[in-house]
């Protein structure tokens, strides 16, 4: 360790770090450069959020004060092996798999049947030249919401670009696994996917975030996912980070006629997390079921905000998110429901429920319901509680001792949401990785 | 298996519940605990278990010369205490199977005994079903988790028939049951009577009598045994009530 001050990152610094790192533009990318220059103008022209922004408002991005993140370049881990990420991969995922180290496409770690119709892409192009039916999507889904989000537009240097044709049903899944290895310097890099699901495709997704030992690193991660008419997308997304690290997502969906949206979010690891998911339906007749877990163990952050936009009528939705925390964690959810005037028949239910396993862990829940049609059913709830008493006693007077009964308790409230995990694999992995996570929690 | 209650006095949030109790039960034998609501028969039960919330103020339990008052409930479960609960309690997202073998390896473990694989334990389980007529699908779902009356109650006795205790506390087995789940319950714990297993019935009626023979039959109220017989005493407070014991009068 040097004596030099760390200077903190100032967005508009790394920007320019950044844009550096891309230059010269290579040949074939150059399509990218009107949609980066719209993420500089954004850097340029937002505020960073603060603490008085009301959707920033339980959430601090003071971390960047305190490192000087610098861009992840490409290339020091090419030497990377199938036998390095081996404790990191699915175990019976038979789908193909694209895998990115630190934050750029890894060749020699992707598994691509192919045959099945789907059109897989990597944005830097890497998997060949990006079709133009997804050059035309990109960006073109998500609205910029804050500098960060911006940054990712104005820097996003590689990601998984799915394309699934009118029909064409994917058989197996598609994973989209992130691996983050350390590296000297602070690294911070902006992965970008886009997800296109075309008129009556089916497809199922896995996408994860996972480490490499203790790294430390900033994951900023934007998503793009377009839901065709009578389409179907089961999306599975396992934030496995290390402890050091902070993971900032921007997903943004938006549901055609009669679609159906399935996420599972496992929001596991990082120091600081935050997901924001927006989903905005568009087409009549179309649903979402979200769930998630967010699990905050001593001094972990981690915070969802669901902004969910029922712009059309006869649209459902239902959100059921949970949170586990102990030492001094902290979780915060927001979630939004927004149904409009000409809304009519939406059915919305919002859940929220937290336990807490200490008593200087902090939850900040809040449900919004805003409804400004008049013929909606939409519900509401939230619960904050402590382990059951009854419960506890109850496993304990057959000889499981405390530490032991309290982990099958925090393992059977995650349970509800794990099990709506469709991948077996991903569900065992997940199992896993909270149980090591509670242990590490307990300790 | 000795047990030993001398002069046992517990209270609750300061209100005393058990006001100098004594009961001595010896290897394989059966004590009906019976009494009318409020006597503290289930406050016996939770304390030999060893549920938090109850103060002991004086006396002394102890199971073979083992002090029991000062082991934490899952001490006195590897020793060989069971209590099968009035209320079982449901643990949503807890697969019944992973507790049922999580507490037998605890148990095993907590005693230096060997922990049993996934194979010998599904092995065991299903002897251990047929003898209380369970459906093997209850093993799959989360511990009594939208289990009926009688499910709930007949996967206490599975996790007794599992765990071989040598105190079995049975705290109200028979309420909310029908008659063809009591008579299934109480064949079950017929099944495990023997000779190296003693068991506590706490009832407030006669019927469970019926159906699981008593050695002993004690009759508590007002926090103390107030009177101990064979089993022709629970036939007595059939036709009596507790009145004439109680000096209140109560129907039994």
């Amino acid at each position: 360790m040097n004596t030099a001050e760390h200077e903190g990152t100032d967005l508009k610094r790394l920007l320019h770090q950044g844009q550096r790192l891309l230059t010269p533009i290579p040949a074939g990318l150059d399509w990218l450069t009107p949609l980066r220059e719209r993420g500089a103008m954004g850097v340029a022209g937002m505020p960073l959020p603060s603490r008085k922004d009301e959707t920033w408002r339980y959430t601090s991005l003071a971390f960047l004060d305190q490192v000087e993140y610098k861009p992840l370049i490409e290339g020091p881990f090419e030497a990377l092996q199938l036998d390095d990420i081996d404790e990191l991969l699915l175990t019976g995922h038979t789908g193909d798999r694209l895998v990115f180290v630190n934050g750029y496409l890894s060749p020699e770690l992707c598994v691509l049947g192919g045959g099945s119709g789907v059109v897989l892409s990597a944005l830097a192009g890497g998997l060949g030249e990006v079709p133009a039916v997804l050059r035309a999507r990109l960006g073109g889904i998500a609205e910029q919401q804050h500098p960060l989000s911006a940054l990712n537009t104005a820097l996003m240097s590689d990601g998984a670009l799915i394309h699934v044709p009118r029909g064409v049903a994917s058989q197996k899944p598609i994973e989209i696994l992130h691996i983050s290895v350390g590296t000297e310097d602070t690294g911070i890099c902006h992965p970008r996917h886009l997800i296109v699901l075309e008129e009556d495709a089916h497809a199922e997704i896995i996408e994860r975030y996972c480490s490499l030992g203790d790294a430390v690193y900033f994951n900023n991660v934007s998503i793009e996912v377009s839901l065709g008419a009578g389409s179907d997308l089961v999306h599975s997304r396992s934030q496995e980070e290390s402890r050091n690290a902070q993971h900032l997502s921007d997903l943004q969906v938006r549901l055609g006629e009669r679609s159906r949206y399935r996420l599972v979010l496992a929001a596991l690891g990082g120091a600081w997390s935050r997901s924001d998911v927006r989903v905005t339906f568009e087409g009549e007749g179309a649903a979402a079921e979200l769930d998630g877990l967010m699990l905050a163990g001593d001094k972990q952050l981690n915070d969802v905000h669901l902004d969910i936009r029922h712009e059309v009528p006869s649209c459902s939705s239902r959100e059921t998110f949970k949170g586990i925390l102990d030492g001094k964690g902290r979780v915060v959810f927001d979630g939004r429901i927004l149904v409009a005037q000409d809304a009519q028949k939406t059915d919305a239910q919002l859940s929220n429920d937290n336990l807490m396993l200490s008593r200087s862990a902090e939850v900040d829940t809040k449900p919004q319901l805003e409804i400004f049609a008049d013929d909606v059913k939409c519900s509401h709830g939230t619960t904050v509680g402590e382990l059951d008493g009854d419960m506890l006693f109850y496993l304990r007077s057959r000889g499981i001792p405390q530490a032991q009964a309290t982990q099958m308790l925090c393992q059977g409230f995650a349970q509800e949401v794990l099990d709506r995990l469709p991948s077996e694999a991903l569900r065992a992995r997940a199992g896993k990785v909270l149980a090591e996570r509670l242990d590490q929690t307990a300790a | 298996m000795n047990l030993s209650i001398k002069n046992l006095k517990a209270e609750v949030e300061g209100r005393a519940i058990l006001k100098g109790l004594d009961l001595q039960v010896g290897p394989g034998e059966v004590h009906a605990i019976m009494g009318p609501n409020g006597s503290g028969k289930s406050t016996l039960a939770h304390v030999l278990a060893g549920r938090a919330g109850y103060t002991v103020s004086a006396g002394e339990v102890t199971m073979d010369g083992e002090d029991l008052l000062g082991l934490e409930p899952e001490q006195r479960a590897a020793l060989g205490v069971f209590l099968a609960f009035q209320y079982p309690v449901e643990l949503p997202g807890v697969n019944n199977t992973h507790f049922l073998k999580e507490a037998l390896n605890a148990q095993r473990k907590a005693r230096g005994e060997r922990e049993l694989d996934s194979v010998a334990f599904l092995k065991l389980i299903r002897e251990k079903l047929a003898m209380v007529s369970m459906q093997p699908e209850l093993l799959k779902r989360p511990v009594n988790a939208g289990f009926s009356g009688g499910e709930k109650k007949r996967n206490e006795i599975l996790q007794m028939a599992l765990l071989e205790p040598k105190l079995a506390i049975l705290d109200e087995t028979d309420s909310g049951l029908d008659i063809d789940a009591l008579k299934t319950v109480s064949d079950g714990v017929n099944a495990l009577r023997s000779p190296d297993r003693s068991v506590i019935l706490v009832t407030h009626y006669q019927r469970l009598l019926d159906y699981i023979e008593p050695d002993f039959v004690h009759v508590l109220a007002d926090g103390r045994i107030v009177r101990s017989g064979d089993k022709s005493l629970a036939k007595e407070l059939e036709k009596k009530g507790y009145g004439w014991l109680t000096g209140k009068d109560e129907a039994a």
